[in-house]
């Protein structure tokens, strides 16, 4: 794992929630099924629009320096992510749904929790999927780095900055069916994917919580090695500006997004380690999701069509993006496919800061080229990734798609209380988004762990959390 | 020798000035914002608005280089921007590291490196030459992440003779550190060998036919006083320069190999404190690789002129 500042503020990086997980505790944990398990929260429950939610705070549990939780410590913790002086990366998922301050305790064992707008997926956004949100003391004021102070299972023993961190089991932990079999482990950081790679095959560490198809496909045929998938809802987003020429027309958007061999991308790319993508955030890995949409697929000769009703021939544009994990082998098919229908695409590849740029519009590639690529990583719901990329106010909308049809169907699937009603508006969503394509969703691929043969007992889930509490060896 | 060693001081210190404003200003034209850059591109502008502030990075160029200089030539390197740790403290421990390295490197490469060049030179035109001479430069020219991938899969995953990582566990013994260290140091064996080996070997050639071995052996000298008196003293003066400036190489190079062997030398804090932004890190890092280099340079000359007075005369004068 790649390190840097383990600060449950700043975290934004999956090495960081990883360390976060393991001495942390979340309100709930969101499972490989992306279904909520009760962990700091016993319970909870919303109003009836969905714009208050109540948390039922667990008892008897204690900080790892002794203190006991109380609701405070848990409506403290939600607030200071809520706060835009604190600068949390959490704002990213609470900016729109949260003010500061709209958690309060009500008495010792009740949180409530105050919302901007209804929102039925909000228990969500305060687990583990909103990775910052570990549960800490109100008195917390920073440095996090020299206590780790949590009330997770395992307690911190020695942490050396993008080295390791070494853990012993939390003997007071409150949930004893959780307790760990190991009485330490041990988390070591590599700041390359080779690296860590050739640690687990050299036998210096025992399990590598994530690797790339890419970077480790040495490990998907080496017998001495299991490999753990987990689906889940990362991806790229091929955005094409639908405010400026050629992709204006959505004919022209059609026609690129029906050039792509997505069953070729999942078997060269990806070793069949990920599933479809059909032109929506909404992935097959979300209960809410409408498979039964169908799926676009490769047709060249439509696509010329399209072009040709266009009016768009011998098509020249540019496509942006940053020299990181598949996208370059991405870029190089997404341009040799376009060239059966006469669309010639210019590659940019730059460094990542380059790509992002200040990452607002106006000064980045990522939000003004009007062609692009873009890596998105899990989300246990698709709210953020319904809104920000494509909802007319969204932050990260690169390609300048304004639609109210698709901004009201957005609210409506957020203030969805149940799923029924929140697959009646995917399924909605879906259809709109397969006929507009502001964006090309090629595929969801799956998260990737490994480790030695004789290691049992590791869960993960797609987020990229681990946890090691069952983690034992056979023989 | 005074007025020679103070006047090599001076144009170090110039030197330095000059790198900490050339370091400064190339760390500025990185692209991108630093607290963007910490955060992700997905964070909320508001937070990193937020971060900027705190960090100093939304104040005047010259006010940040004025702060950074000003701490720095009193020991004061600031806070990295990216980890929230003292940057002395980051720094310190990878030099250290690094420095282990580029010892033992050094321990392997120098001798085989030498006794390579003068064999080499002893059998000239020989095929002890050729093989010693063509072999090394093949070695050099071979890029040090090949050399890596090579040894790890012969030495660490086949025969499984040592560990595929350097990274060394917390409290290991002088032997435990050797023994993971080697596998870059045999890299690093492979790439400065042909260096070495050449420079000796072309000094050792110009030394074994000048007047003073030719008086040597007809006054009726051993080959091997001959060799060890009039021969190495004089030959070795370009190799020794050599050596030296590959010291600065050694503990501040060495990213590519520090990173595949995921070992926490300065090479790596520099890279990862240039991928994030981290200003305060890289900064002073960079400045810290420049003093190494400059000391190594320094002392080269010094024992340079130590071993050949006219340098030092003509510096003198």
């Amino acid at each position: 794992m790649q390190a840097g500042a383990i600060d449950p503020v700043t975290v934004n990086f999956e090495a960081g929630l990883t360390v976060l997980g393991q001495s942390g505790e979340y309100l709930a944990w969101s499972d490989k099924n992306l279904e909520l398990q009760p962990r700091i929260a016993e319970s909870w429950k919303p109003n009836g629009d969905a714009s208050v939610w109540t948390f039922k705070i667990r008892q008897g549990v204690k900080f790892h320096d002794g203190t006991p939780l109380t609701a405070e410590d848990v409506a403290a913790s939600i607030n200071l992510h809520a706060d835009p002086d604190n600068g949390s990366n959490a704002l990213s998922v609470f900016g729109p749904v949260l003010k500061k301050g709209a958690a309060q305790a009500t008495d010792d064992q009740t949180v409530k929790v105050e919302l901007e707008a209804p929102n039925g997926n909000f228990p969500y956004l305060v687990s583990s999927d909103n990775y910052n949100l570990i549960i800490l003391p109100k008195t917390y004021d920073g440095d996090w780095e020299k206590t780790f102070i949590g009330t997770g299972p395992w307690k911190l023993d020695k942490y050396t900055p993008e080295v390791s961190v070494t853990y012993t089991k939390n003997p007071d932990y409150w949930d004893t069916s959780r307790q760990p079999i190991a009485d330490t482990s041990e988390i070591t950081f590599y700041a390359e994917e080779p690296a860590k790679v050739l640690g687990l095959q050299g036998g210096e560490v025992d399990i590598i919580n994530n690797f790339s198809v890419v970077g480790g496909k040495a490990l998907l045929t080496d017998p001495t090695i299991l490999v753990l998938e987990v689906e889940s809802s990362a991806h790229r987003q091929i955005h094409m500006r639908t405010d400026m020429p050629p992709f204006n027309d959505k004919r022209v958007r059609q026609a690129m997004a029906l050039l792509i061999d997505r069953d070729a991308l999942v078997a060269g790319l990806w070793e069949d380690k990920a599933s479809l993508g059909n032109d929506s955030p909404l992935a097959p890995v979300f209960p809410s999701t409408d498979t039964s949409v169908e799926q676009r697929v490769l047709d060249v000769a439509q696509a010329k069509q399209l072009l040709a009703d266009a009016g768009a021939e011998n098509i020249e544009v540019e496509l942006r993006l940053w020299d990181g994990f598949e996208m370059p082998d991405l870029a190089a098919v997404i341009k040799n496919q376009a060239q059966a229908a006469d669309i010639s695409v210019q590659l940019n590849v730059t460094d990542a800061g380059t790509y992002y740029g200040d990452a607002v519009f106006g000064k980045s590639p990522w939000l003004d080229s009007s062609f692009g690529i873009t890596e998105y990583g899990h989300r246990g719901v698709p709210n953020v990734l319904l809104d920000a990329p494509l909802t007319s106010k969204g932050v990260w909308n690169s390609a300048h798609f304004k639609n109210k049809t698709y901004d009201g169907l957005v609210a409506d699937y957020v203030a969805a209380l149940d799923l029924q009603t929140q697959k009646k508006t995917s399924s909605k969503i879906q259809e709109l988004l397969l006929d507009e394509v502001p964006i090309i969703f090629a595929y969801f691929y799956f998260h990737l762990g490994a480790t030695k043969e004789n290691v049992t007992g590791v869960e993960k889930t797609g987020m990229g959390h681990i946890d090691l509490t069952k983690t034992g060896f056979t023989g | 020798m005074r007025r020679f060693l103070l006047r090599r001081l001076a144009l170090a210190l110039v030197t330095l000035f000059l790198l900490s404003i050339i370091v400064f200003l190339l760390a500025q034209v990185l692209p991108g914002d630093v607290a963007r850059r910490i955060l992700g591109p997905f964070a909320d502008q508001r937070a990193v608005t937020a971060l900027n502030k705190e960090l100093g990075a939304d104040r005047p160029l010259v006010v940040r280089y004025g702060t950074w200089v000003g701490g720095f030539v009193q020991g004061d390197l600031g806070e990295s921007a990216s980890t929230r740790q003292p940057v002395w403290e980051v720094i310190k421990p990878a030099l250290f590291n690094s420095a282990k390295l580029a010892a033992l490197a050094f321990v392997l490469v120098v001798p085989l490196g030498i006794l390579g060049g003068v064999i080499a030179a002893l059998r000239e035109g020989r095929l002890t030459d050729r093989l010693i001479s063509i072999g090394g430069l093949s070695a050099t020219a071979t890029p040090e992440f090949v050399w890596a991938v090579v040894v790890i899969l012969v030495l660490a995953l086949w025969l499984k003779i040592l560990p595929v990582t350097a990274a060394f566990p917390a409290g290991s013994g002088p032997l435990v550190q050797i023994r993971y260290l080697l596998l870059p140091a045999i890299c690093l064996v492979f790439v400065l060998f042909g260096y070495i080996a050449r420079m000796a070997r072309a000094g050792t050639i110009e030394a074994l036919g000048a007047d003073y071995t030719r008086t040597a052996i007809l006054k009726g000298l051993s080959q091997r006083k001959v060799l060890t008196h009039h021969v190495l003293r004089n030959s070795l003066l370009p190799t020794i320069a050599v050596i030296a400036t590959q010291a600065g190489y050694l503990i501040g190079g060495l990213v590519v190999l520090e990173v595949i062997f995921n070992y926490q030398g300065i090479g790596q804090v520099v890279f990862r404190a240039a991928e994030q932004k981290d200003f305060p890190l890289l900064q002073s890092a960079v400045l810290l690789v420049g003093l190494v280099y400059l000391l190594a340079t320094l002392a080269a000359d010094i024992l340079y002129s130590i071993l050949n007075p006219r340098i030092r005369l003509q510096g003198e004068s």
